[in-house]
């Protein structure tokens, strides 16, 4: 039985990911797939989940839809630029109701589970499953939704799934002296902001998880057009077969 | 009401110092292990990972791909008087505890009572319960399902029996969608490995 | 419309002639209707609610029958009117806690705990009518901005407190820590007594009995005294320490709840009948939720008060399974007779023969236990554990 709560183990790691800054994988790929240049794909993308805010100097988030809107949108402008350079083609998935949409949302449910579990369990270090340090030796990244992703609204018209989340908040002025003031003090690392963004790409026929990149301190202010290009840049800058440019610094 | 607040979440990572490396330890497939620190040993059929932190004094967690997509949680000898896990507090949040009345057709009444106790969950469901064997006695296997906090429906299958006066069980448990058909088989092979010294 | 005349000129007779001291609550302000978010602030609450409410309406926990939800529905509309009723959503979650809200956007959550705890319509009307209260008068916003200066403050001061770290400085910490929270609670607190406020006047003006909201409070501290007897606790103070700390303390409440009601509507039916009728086919999974929640005072507390009315096969068997589960010897001899008392009056409750048989194997008296256990596979031929209760059948004193 698990004891503890999943988010709470969650938040905590993440926080040590993105508050002590070392070498923290963040991207992997399944063993043996690969994504041929202008192989002509079609990639299914659910509702991103994006939500924009500022972060205030408690560390309380505070929506605002105005920029999630456009964060929404550039990212979705963004997506497809690049996608084009991929030769692979983005397919909004169809508004869901009743039972589709109950189905689609435990789908994204385990999406997350995933990601957190890759996080806390193969990614972040000092909690790294025996197993899955044989994994990484082995370059074995076996993850999966399973084949039941077949049945997802809007899956057969497409090839594989793109699962999006993001969330974003941007450090109040009280925050940013904050955390000047608390690195001068005690070491503590206060987080100016918080930027955590997943997305995966899954198989459609066999739910195989082809590749992940769930980052916990990622770049880009998707507020702005241009940042939202660097943000989409940096979640798919390891997407395999990619022709995009890494950043030469984040 | 009911609502947590995100205050102080700056620092948060102080507490993260605490966690030390190499936490969780390997179980090689073919080598026979004590668990729970019980006299009951197991022989996996594949490699597993043992987590470093125990659910209480006689429980011991398994894990594949981390405690979201499966979970084994072994008892081992739990006496009558005391509840499965460790209590968060023994006054105010107390669990069920096993007795020396507790028939073994009411071990699925205790598993879910401690599962909807400790989590505060309301949708959990026992689906069957039939005699079986387990550690080479007359046990009882049984099946469940329930809706966790991070809204997945989580499958469970489970195998106990009362030896002298105390509880012994091994459960199982994973998101309906995938992770309980894909690991069920090694679950299996795992507890009719379970034997009682 | 016509209907609500009468009420509303009792109400406001009576408030003028006892308007200096004992207050009634005034009818609620002409309904502004539908509202539309202002300002970064609340505009991106709603845009998260709207967020929350998709994945809420897509969720497991959501019960979706709909003879239920058209009646919770019917109460909301009862007490708020026709045209407040319009802008709400209700979802009842499947979560045996005591918690209703209402977000900025017209999402109503109420848990099936709640459901279970309340005794008639009018008791639904006043918590109902309570959310809505906090719906309409945007007390979200309030304390979102509240909380957000309470949570600046405590981030400050705990940097300087570890800055500082003699036991003096973290002493003062969490006195401000006490002290910060203490006054976004009461801020709070305000915001649960206009809501109140607001809830009374709408039960005033409807046709549901106004004190019921006064009932509502006595009943949940009867309840919290129990738990804590029951755990071994000083009994609450109830003066101090409200339920959930943000609201007024219940002592309190339930105090200016009675003032607020109009003395007319004492007379009211309270509906208690039809919220019983409407919440019978769901009382056993109800009962069953808590009482797998090990709090045996608070069960029993529930148990009994529902039992106000009249003991019903359920409730007995509800009963049964709550001291069985406890276990002691005792309790195992009083639980025999509590699914005695089930089946005498529904002999065709197969479940509280299980119970009945389970208990009597316990207390040594294994034929008449095998008996009730027979009695329950012919009933329930399909059940869960047939083969394990089969098996347990030919041989006496199994399962030691």
């Amino acid at each position: 039985m698990k004891l503890f709560c999943r988010r709470v183990i969650a938040a905590l790691l993440l926080c040590a990911v993105s508050g002590i800054a070392h070498a923290q994988e963040k991207t992997a790929v399944r063993q043996g797939f690969e994504l041929k240049r202008n192989s002509q794909k079609k990639i299914l993308v659910f509702r991103p989940a994006v939500s924009v805010g500022a972060q205030s100097t408690g560390g309380m988030f505070e929506p605002n839809a105005d920029w999630t809107e456009k964060s929404k949108a550039n990212i979705r402008i963004a997506l497809e630029k690049f996608q084009r350079q991929l030769g692979n083609e983005i397919v909004i998935a169809p508004e869901a109701y009743g039972e589709d949409a109950r189905k689609v949302e435990e789908y994204m449910a385990l999406f997350s589970a995933i990601s957190q579990a890759v996080i806390e369990y193969q990614f972040f270090i000092g909690n790294r499953l025996p197993t899955k340090k044989m994994d990484n030796k082995a370059g074995i990244f076996d993850w999966s939704l399973g084949a039941g992703v077949a049945d997802l609204p809007g899956a057969k018209d497409a090839n594989y799934a793109l699962f999006i989340y993001n969330r974003d908040a941007y450090g109040s002025t009280g925050r940013k002296v904050l955390q000047v003031l608390a690195l001068l003090g005690p070491g503590i690392a206060v987080q100016s902001g918080e930027h955590r963004g997943y997305a995966g790409l899954i198989d459609l026929k066999t739910g195989d998880l082809l590749w992940l990149n769930a980052d916990s301190q990622i770049g880009g202010d998707v507020r702005e057009p241009d940042g939202s290009e660097k943000r989409v840049r940096q979640l798919l800058e390891d997407f395999p077969g990619s022709a995009i440019e890494k950043e030469a610094a984040k | 009401m009911r609502k947590s607040s995100l205050f102080a979440l700056g620092l948060i990572p102080a507490l993260l110092l605490a966690v030390t490396a190499d936490a969780h330890k390997l179980r090689t497939s073919g080598v026979s292990v004590a668990v729970a620190d019980s006299g009951v040993r197991v022989t996996p059929t594949r490699d597993w990972n043992r987590l470093d932190v125990k659910p209480g004094k006689k429980a011991e967690t398994w894990t594949l791909d981390g405690t979201q997509l499966n979970d084994v949680t072994f008892y081992g000898g739990i006496e009558p008087g005391n509840p499965l896990v460790k209590e968060r507090s023994k006054k105010r949040e107390p669990l069920p505890k096993f007795t020396a009345a507790t028939l073994v057709v009411e071990v699925p009444e205790l598993l879910e009572s401690t599962y909807r106790a400790y989590k505060g969950l309301a949708a959990f469901t026992v689906e069957s319960t039939a005699p079986a064997k387990f550690l080479g006695q007359d046990g009882v296997r049984f099946t469940y399902f329930f809706t966790d906090d991070d809204q997945l429906t989580r499958k469970g299958e489970a195998r106990a029996a009362i030896i002298k006066g105390s509880l012994y069980m091994v459960t199982f448990d994973a998101p309906r969608l995938h992770y309980f058909d894909h690991s069920i088989a090694d679950f299996r092979a795992l507890a009719d490995s379970a034997k009682l010294n | 419309m016509s209907l609500f005349h009468s009420a509303v000129a009792g109400a406001l007779a009576l408030t003028s002639a006892a308007a200096d001291k004992q207050t009634v609550a005034p009818p609620p302000p002409p309904y502004a209707g539908v509202y539309q978010p202002q300002g970064v602030d609340e505009i991106g609450m709603w845009r998260e609610d709207d967020e929350s409410e998709r994945k809420l309406a897509a969720s497991a926990l959501v019960i979706r029958d709909e003879k239920l939800n058209a009646y919770v529905r019917n109460v909301l509309c009862e007490t708020v009117g026709a045209d407040r009723c319009r802008s709400v959503r209700i979802y009842i979650m499947r979560e045996p806690t005591i918690n209703a809200s209402m977000s900025p956007n017209g999402t109503l959550r109420i848990f099936s705990g709640f459901l279970l705890r309340l005794r008639n319509e009018a008791e639904l009307g006043a918590i109902l009518g309570h959310e809505f209260g906090h719906y309409e008068k945007r007390h979200t916003l309030n304390r979102f901005k509240a909380a957000r200066s309470g949570t600046d403050l405590l981030a400050w001061t705990a940097l300087l407190a570890s800055m500082a770290p003699s036991y003096d400085a973290r002493r003062s910490y969490n006195d401000l820590e006490l002290s910060v929270y203490g006054s976004l609670y009461r801020f709070s607190r305000d915001n649960e007594r206009e809501a109140d406020f607001l809830g009374i006047s709408y039960l005033n003006r409807s046709l549901l009995r106004p004190q019921a909201a006064a009932s509502v409070f006595q009943g949940l501290m009867g309840e919290f005294e129990a738990s804590a007897r029951a755990k071994g606790l000083k009994k609450p103070n109830f003066s101090k320490i409200a339920f959930a700390a943000s609201h007024p303390p219940d002592a309190e409440r339930a105090a200016y709840l009675t003032l607020l009601a109009a003395p007319a509507g004492a007379s009211r039916d309270n509906g208690a009948d039809r919220y019983r009728g409407a919440l019978a086919p769901w009382l056993p999974a109800f009962l069953s939720d808590q009482i797998k929640l090990n709090d045996f005072g608070a069960s029993e507390y529930i148990i009994n008060s529902l039992a106000a009315s009249g003991w019903t096969p359920t409730l007995w068997m509800a009963r049964g399974d709550l001291y069985r589960l406890r276990g002691n010897p005792r309790d195992l001899v009083n639980a025999a007779e509590f699914y005695e008392a089930a089946v005498q009056l529904d002999p065709t409750l197969a479940d509280a023969y299980r119970g009945l048989g389970l208990s009597l194997i316990k207390t040594g008296r294994p034929s008449d236990g095998q008996a009730a256990l027979r009695k329950y596979l012919e009933l329930k031929p399909d059940a869960a554990d047939r083969a394990f209760i089969q098996m347990m059948l030919p041989v006496q004193g199994v399962g030691q």
